[in-house]
C-alpha cells in the first residue's frame, strides 16, 4: 500500500502517515438487543468498492476524518470532516 | 610479484575511460585462493582478470556458467561473499580481505559431480516433479531429500554475525529519474534547471549508461565534434555533480515503482522510499541473449558484457571472438574487440537488411562478415571453442560452417527495461518515459527525449516534446528463433528451463503466458525474466494460431516488485523512529541506571538492586521517575461528558480537587487502558493514561470527540510535563521540606490533589499510591525536572530516601494487587474480569463499552485474574501455563519474589471455579509443577492503612 489520501487538513500525504481507523459503521442505542451488538462488535459489510472509513493524520494533525475510498483500487473519491455533508455525488 | 606483473597477461594498455586505479592493487580471496586486483573491480573482473572462466553451476544440471551480462542482471556469477550468499560478482566491488566463494558446487566449481545431472536431462523433463517420482511412496521420499540436497541456491550461515546495518529512509523529490544513461542525465538536469528537486537514481557505481563502455566516437550535439562515447559519459557525469538540487543514488537499484509514485530503492544502507510528483523512466533497453545450443557456454556472453570488461576494467575477454548480431551494435562491438587487440574472427549477422555503410566500415577492417546467417550451436567442453554457423533458413547440414573462437558475443536486440512500467498496472498517471525503452537509438535523440521528458516532469510543458507515444518492439522471429529446438537451447538461464521445455509445455496444454510459467519456472528465478523474456515472448508468439494469440493471449507475464533480488535484511532495516527520553534521563544515567525499552520510552530498570529499592520505599521513601504517564489535558464545559462516555466511570460528578481512577474499554468491553482523572476545575480534567500509551489514547479521544459541537478540547501535554512519584512512610515528612502546601493527612488525604509550588516550581500533586505507601505524584513543567529531582533527592537524605526503577515498582504494585494494561490484562479482558466491577457504571445512559459490558455481564465471566501466593521463594515466569489436575487452565502474567513476604507470588488468570480464597493451583517453576495457592486479596496491606496514612 503506498497511495496518498489527501487529509482534509494537510493535504496530499502517504498514506503510511495515516492510522486506519475502519468502517464508518453506525452504533446501536444503549437499549439494543445482544445480537444487534455482536452484530455491531463483530460484522462488518467489507465491499468491494466504495467504502466510508475512519482515517486519523497521525503523524501529522492527529485529527480524524472521513475517506470515501474504493477498497478495489485505493483511489479516494472524498476526504471530508465528520459532522460535514458528504461532498461526493456517488450513488 | 608486483600486481602489474600478475596482470600483464589479460590487462591490456589503460582505456580513457577505465574505472579501475592501477595504482592501488586490493587482495581478497576466492575458494581459498588470493586474487589481485585493482580498486574500481568488481567481484568478477577481477578474478576475469586472473583467469577464471567458469563463475557458477546452474540452478537444475549444475552446467558451468561464465559472465553472462557483466551487469548485474542474469544469474550466471552468483557468488558468497562472507556470509551472504546470492551476491552477483559483478557489481560488488572488491575490498581488501574480502572472502569470496563459489555456490551450488560439490566437490568444486571446476568439478562438479552434482553436473552428471546434465547427462540425465532427457529423464527430467519440464514439470517431471508432477509426472514422476510419486509412487512407490519410498521413492518420493528419497527423490525429495536429493532434490532439497542439490536445489537451491546458495545456503545461508544461520550462526552468521552480521555487521551491517541497514535503515530504511525516505526522500521526497519534485521528479525521481530512474537510470542515469544519457536519456536520465539530460530529464535530470532539464528538470532542475526548472527549479525542480529531483532525485537521479542509477544502478551502476558510475552515471553514463551505454555510453560508459563504447569505445566508438559519438555527437551529442548538433553539429559538434565527434567524441568519444566514454569521454561524454564522464562529461554528463561531472555536469550532473555541479547541480545541487540533483540528489544523486549511484550504485542504488530502483526495485519497485508503486502507486501514486512511491519508488523503493535498495542502496548500500538500505532501502530508500522516494515520493516523487513525478518519474521519469529513463531505464534503457537490454540487450537479449541468442538462441542456439550450448548458448550458456563459459564464454558465450552479450556483447555489452565484453564492452564492459573491455572499457571499463581494461579486461580482453578472449583471444578471437565471434560476434553474433541482428543490429548494428553488434558490428561496434566488433570495432570495440579489434580496437582491444582481440583477433575477431567474424560477424554473424542474422539480418540483411544491415546497411552496406556499416558492412562495409567492419570489412574495410578485414573482418569477415556473414550477413544472413545465425549461430546454430557453440561447441567446447566447459568453455566455448568454435561456433557453428549456418544460413538463415537454410536446413542443410552442407552449409554449415565450424569457426574457431574463445569469445561468442551475443548481440540479441535490445528490449526496453520497462519492467517498473508495467508494475504499476494500468495507472501510469505521472511517468513519462525517455531514451532507449522509449524507442529512442541514436545519442541526439535519446538527450532530446531526455530534456523533453525533463521539461513535462518539472511541469514545464504539458506534453513532453518529442516523445512519441512507447513503440513496441517488434522483432523478426523468423531470424531470432533457432530452426529446431534444441535441449540445450537455453531460454532461462536461472533455472535450467529449455526452448524445448517450453515448446513441450505448450503442447502439453500450458497454452497461457502465466500457466507456462508457473509449470516451467521460466521467469521465476533471480533474473526474474531480463534475460528470457524475450525468448519466452517470440515462442509463444510463435505459436500464434495454435494456442497462443487466439485469444488475443499476453505473451509477457506479470511483472511485480522487487525488480532485483532484494535481502530480508535490508526490507527489514530499522526505521528511523528515536526513543523517547524524559526529562529526567541524565540525572538517570548519572546514577548509574540499567536503562530498559518501554514501549517508546527509555526507563531505568534499576539503580542497584530492586530488593533494596522496593525496601527504601516500603520503610523510608523514594522516588521514581514517571514522567512517562500519558498526561492529557481536556478543556471545556463539555469535558465531564466527554470523560463519562470514554470511560466506565463517571467523572461529571467528581468534585473540583479529587482524583478518580478511571477504566476504560472499547466499545465490546475490552480494557483499552487505565490512569486517574482529576478535576482542577469545574471545566477542566488533567487526565494520566499508561505508559507509552499516551499517543493511541489522545488519539482515542479525539475519536471519541469527533463530530459532535462539544465544547470539549483534548490537549497531550505529555511531554509538556515531567513527573515524580515519591512514596513511602516518610514521603511527607520529605516533600514537606519544600512546599507551603499542607500535606498533613486531614489536610491532604487519598485521592485528593493540590497546585502549589515544591522547591519554588509550580506543581501539580496527586495524592495516588500505585506502590501501597503514602506518597505523591509531583507533576511539573519538565524543563525543571533536574532541579525538582535533585532538591527532593537532597530533602530526603535525612530520611533515607532512594531512587527506584521500574523493576522495583512492579514488584511493589504486584504486591498491591494493582493491574498493569498490557501486562495483566489482553484482547478479551473485562472490567469485571479484573475484579474492576466497581468502577463501571451502568447508571449512565451511555458510554463506550456499555454494550459490550452488559453482553458480558448476561454472559458471565469466562476467566479472573487472581493473586497467587508461592509455599517458598520461588516464582514461575511471566506467561507461562496455570495448571490444575495436570491441565492447563490459565496463566500467569506477572510473579516476582516478594521482598516483604520472602516468597514468590503474581497475580495468574484462572477460570471461576479456581477464583476462591485458598484454592490451590500449581504453577510452573523450572518446568516442574508447584502447588500456589489463591488470593483475591492483595499481599500487602489489604486494608490500605498505609496507603491512607
Amino acid at each position: 500500500m503506498s497511495f496518498l489520501l489527501p487529509c482534509p487538513n494537510c493535504g496530499d500525504r502517504s498514506v503510511n502517515e495515516f492510522r486506519f481507523g475502519g468502517e464508518v459503521v453506525s452504533r446501536p442505542t444503549p437499549d439494543a438487543s445482544a445480537e444487534a451488538w455482536s452484530s455491531y462488535f463483530y460484522f462488518r459489510p467489507n465491499v468491494a468498492g466504495e467504502q466510508r472509513e475512519w482515517w486519523n493524520h497521525r503523524y501529522g494533525c492527529r485529527r480524524w476524518f472521513y475517506a470515501l475510498r474504493d477498497t478495489t483500487s485505493n483511489e479516494i473519491q472524498a476526504t471530508y470532516w465528520p459532522g460535514e455533508q458528504s461532498p461526493a455525488t456517488t450513488s | 610479484m608486483p600486481s602489474s606483473e600478475i596482470h600483464r597477461r589479460s590487462r591490456i594498455d589503460p582505456r580513457p575511460a577505465e574505472a579501475i586505479d592501477r595504482s592501488a592493487p586490493v587482495e581478497f580471496g576466492f575458494d581459498g585462493r588470493r586474487i589481485l586486483g585493482f580498486k574500481g573491480d568488481t567481484v568478477a573482473s577481477a578474478l576475469y582478470a586472473d583467469g577464471t572462466r567458469v563463475f557458477s553451476r546452474s540452478f537444475k544440471y549444475h552446467r558451468p556458467r561464465g559472465l553472462l551480462c557483466c551487469s548485474g542482471n542474469c544469474p550466471n556469477c552468483l557468488v558468497t561473499v562472507a556470509d551472504e550468499p546470492n551476491v552477483r560478482a559483478c557489481t560488488r566491488p572488491i575490498e581488501p580481505g574480502l572472502e569470496v566463494r563459489s555456490q551450488n558446487s560439490w566437490p568444486s566449481l571446476g568439478f562438479d559431480l552434482i553436473s552428471l545431472l546434465d547427462r540425465l536431462h532427457w529423464l527430467m523433463p519440464v514439470g517431471f516433479y508432477y509426472k514422476a517420482l510419486h509412487s512407490p511412496k519410498l521413492l518420493w521420499l528419497l527423490a525429495r531429500q536429493l532434490i532439497r540436497r542439490v536445489g537451491g541456491l546458495g545456503s545461508i550461515d544461520i550462526n552468521a554475525h552480521h555487521e551491517h546495518q541497514y535503515s530504511t529512509r525516505n526522500l521526497h523529490a519534485d521528479v525521481a529519474v530512474v537510470g542515469g544513461g544519457p536519456a536520465g542525465i539530460s530529464a535530470a538536469m532539464v528538470a532542475a534547471s526548472q527549479g525542480a528537486q529531483v532525485v537521479l537514481i542509477d544502478d551502476q557505481p558510475a552515471l553514463g549508461g551505454h555510453l560508459r563502455y563504447s569505445s566508438q566516437e559519438v555527437t551529442a550535439a548538433t553539429g559538434s565534434e565527434p567524441k568519444p562515447a566514454a569521454q561524454v559519459a564522464g562529461e554528463l557525469g561531472d555536469a550532473v555533480a555541479q547541480i545541487p538540487n540533483i540528489d544523486l543514488l549511484c550504485g542504488a537499484t530502483a526495485f519497485g515503482l508503486y502507486q501514486d509514485n512511491l519508488l523503493a530503492v535498495l542502496t548500500e544502507d538500505g532501502v530508500v522510499r522516494i515520493r516523487a510528483r513525478h518519474v521519469v523512466l529513463a531505464t534503457g533497453a537490454q540487450e537479449s541473449p541468442l538462441l542456439f545450443d550450448n548458448n550458456d557456454l563459459p564464454g558465450v556472453m552479450l556483447s555489452s558484457a565484453a564492452r564492459r570488461l573491455i572499457s571499463l576494467y581494461s579486461i580482453r575477454p578472449g583471444k578471437r571472438a565471434i560476434v553474433a548480431t541482428e543490429t548494428e551494435e553488434g558490428y561496434q562491438a566488433a570495432l570495440d574487440l579489434l580496437d582491444a587487440g582481440i583477433a575477431v574472427a567474424a560477424v554473424v549477422d542474422a539480418s540483411e537488411t544491415t546497411s552496406d555503410e556499416v558492412v562495409q566500415t567492419v570489412r574495410s577492417r578485414g573482418i569477415e562478415v556473414l550477413t544472413g546467417h545465425r549461430v546454430v550451436k557453440a561447441e567446447g567442453r566447459g568453455r566455448v571453442k568454435a561456433a557453428l554457423v549456418a544460413p538463415v533458413g537454410g536446413s542443410g547440414s552442407g552449409s554449415t560452417r565450424k569457426i574457431r573462437c574463445d569469445v561468442l558475443c551475443m548481440s540479441g536486440t535490445r528490449n526496453p527495461v520497462d519492467a517498473l512500467l508495467h508494475q504499476m498496472g494500468a495507472s501510469q498517471e505521472g511517468v513519462t518515459l525517455a531514451g532507449q525503452i522509449n524507442g529512442a537509438t541514436g545519442l541526439l535523440e535519446i538527450l532530446g527525449q531526455g530534456r523533453g521528458a525533463g521539461l513535462h516532469a518539472a511541469g514545464s510543458v504539458a506534453v513532453p516534446p518529442g516523445n512519441p507515444v512507447q513503440t513496441c518492439q517488434t522483432t523478426e522471429s523468423t531470424i531470432y528463433l533457432p530452426p529446431g529446438v534444441g535441449g540445450r537451447t537455453y531460454v532461462c538461464y536461472c533455472e535450467d528451463v529449455s526452448a524445448h521445455d517450453i515448446e513441450q509445455a505448450i503442447d502439453e496444454g500450458f497454452a497461457d503466458v502465466q500457466t507456462l510459467k508457473r509449470y516451467t519456472t521460466v521467469t521465476m528465478g533471480p533474473c526474474q525474466g531480463k534475460m528470457c523474456g524475450r525468448a519466452l515472448a517470440e515462442i509463444c508468439a510463435s505459436h500464434s494460431g495454435s494456442a497462443f494469440g487466439i485469444g488475443g493471449g499476453d505473451t509477457r507475464t506479470t511483472f511485480r516488485p522487487p525488480y532485483q533480488p532484494v535481502t530480508l535484511a535490508a526490507l527489514a532495516g530499522r526505521e528511523r523512529m528515536p526513543f523517547k527520553r524524559t526529562a529526567l534521563d541524565r540525572v538517570h544515567r548519572d546514577l548509574g541506571a540499567r536503562m530498559v525499552e518501554s514501549g517508546p520510552w527509555l526507563r531505568p530498570h534499576s539503580y542497584g538492586s530492586p530488593a533494596d529499592e522496593c525496601a527504601a520505599v516500603r520503610e523510608r521513601v523514594g522516588i521514581i521517575d514517571v514522567g512517562t504517564l500519558g498526561k492529557l489535558e481536556v478543556v471545556g464545559d463539555d469535558s465531564g461528558q466527554l470523560l463519562d462516555r470514554l470511560y466506565t466511570h463517571r467523572f461529571s460528578d467528581l468534585p473540583v480537587g479529587r482524583i478518580r481512577y478511571g477504566l476504560m474499554t472499547s466499545d465490546n468491553g475490552v480494557i483499552l487502558d487505565d490512569g486517574t482523572v482529576t478535576r482542577l476545575a469545574e471545566d477542566r480534567y488533567f487526565v494520566t493514561t499508561t505508559s507509552g500509551n499516551a499517543d493511541v489514547i489522545e488519539e482515542w479521544f479525539n475519536w471519541g470527540n469527533a463530530g459532535g459541537n462539544n465544547c470539549a478540547h483534548v490537549v497531550n501535554v505529555t511531554a509538556g510535563y515531567g513527573a515524580v512519584n515519591v512514596a513511602g512512610p516518610r514521603a511527607r515528612e520529605t516533600l514537606a521540606k519544600l512546599t507551603d502546601v499542607d500535606l498533613s493527612p486531614r489536610a491532604f488525604r487519598y485521592m485528593r490533589s493540590a497546585q502549589g509550588e515544591v522547591a519554588g516550581v509550580p506543581c501539580l500533586l496527586l495524592r495516588i499510591g500505585f506502590v501501597g505507601e503514602a506518597g505523591w505524584e509531583v507533576h511539573f513543567p519538565a524543563e525543571y525536572g533536574e532541579h525538582i529531582w535533585n532538591s527532593i533527592a537532597e530533602a530526603g537524605r535525612e530520611f533515607g530516601i532512594a531512587p527506584f526503577g521500574l523493576e522495583a515498582q512492579r514488584i511493589l504494585r504486584l504486591e498491591k494487587g494493582h493491574v498493569i494494561v498490557g501486562q495483566d490484562t489482553d484482547a478479551v479482558s473485562t472490567p469485571m474480569d479484573v475484579g474492576s466491577d466497581w468502577a463501571v457504571r451502568f447508571d449512565k445512559p451511555d458510554f463506550i463499552g456499555r454494550g459490550g459490558l452488559a453482553v458480558a455481564t448476561e454472559r458471565g465471566l469466562q476467566q479472573q485474574l487472581v493473586g497467587f501466593i508461592m509455599p517458598g521463594a520461588v516464582a514461575p515466569d511471566d506467561g507461562t501455563p496455570v495448571l490444575s489436575g495436570a491441565r492447563p487452565v490459565g496463566r500467569v502474567t506477572s510473579a516476582r519474589l516478594s521482598p516483604t513476604m520472602g516468597r514468590g507470588f503474581g497475580l495468574a488468570w484462572v477460570p471461576p471455579y479456581l477464583a476462591v480464597e485458598g484454592e490451590t493451583i500449581e504453577v510452573l517453576v523450572a518446568d516442574r509443577p508447584v502447588s500456589a495457592r489463591v488470593t483475591l486479596e492483595p499481599v500487602y496491606d489489604p486494608e490500605g492503612h498505609r496507603l491512607r496514612s
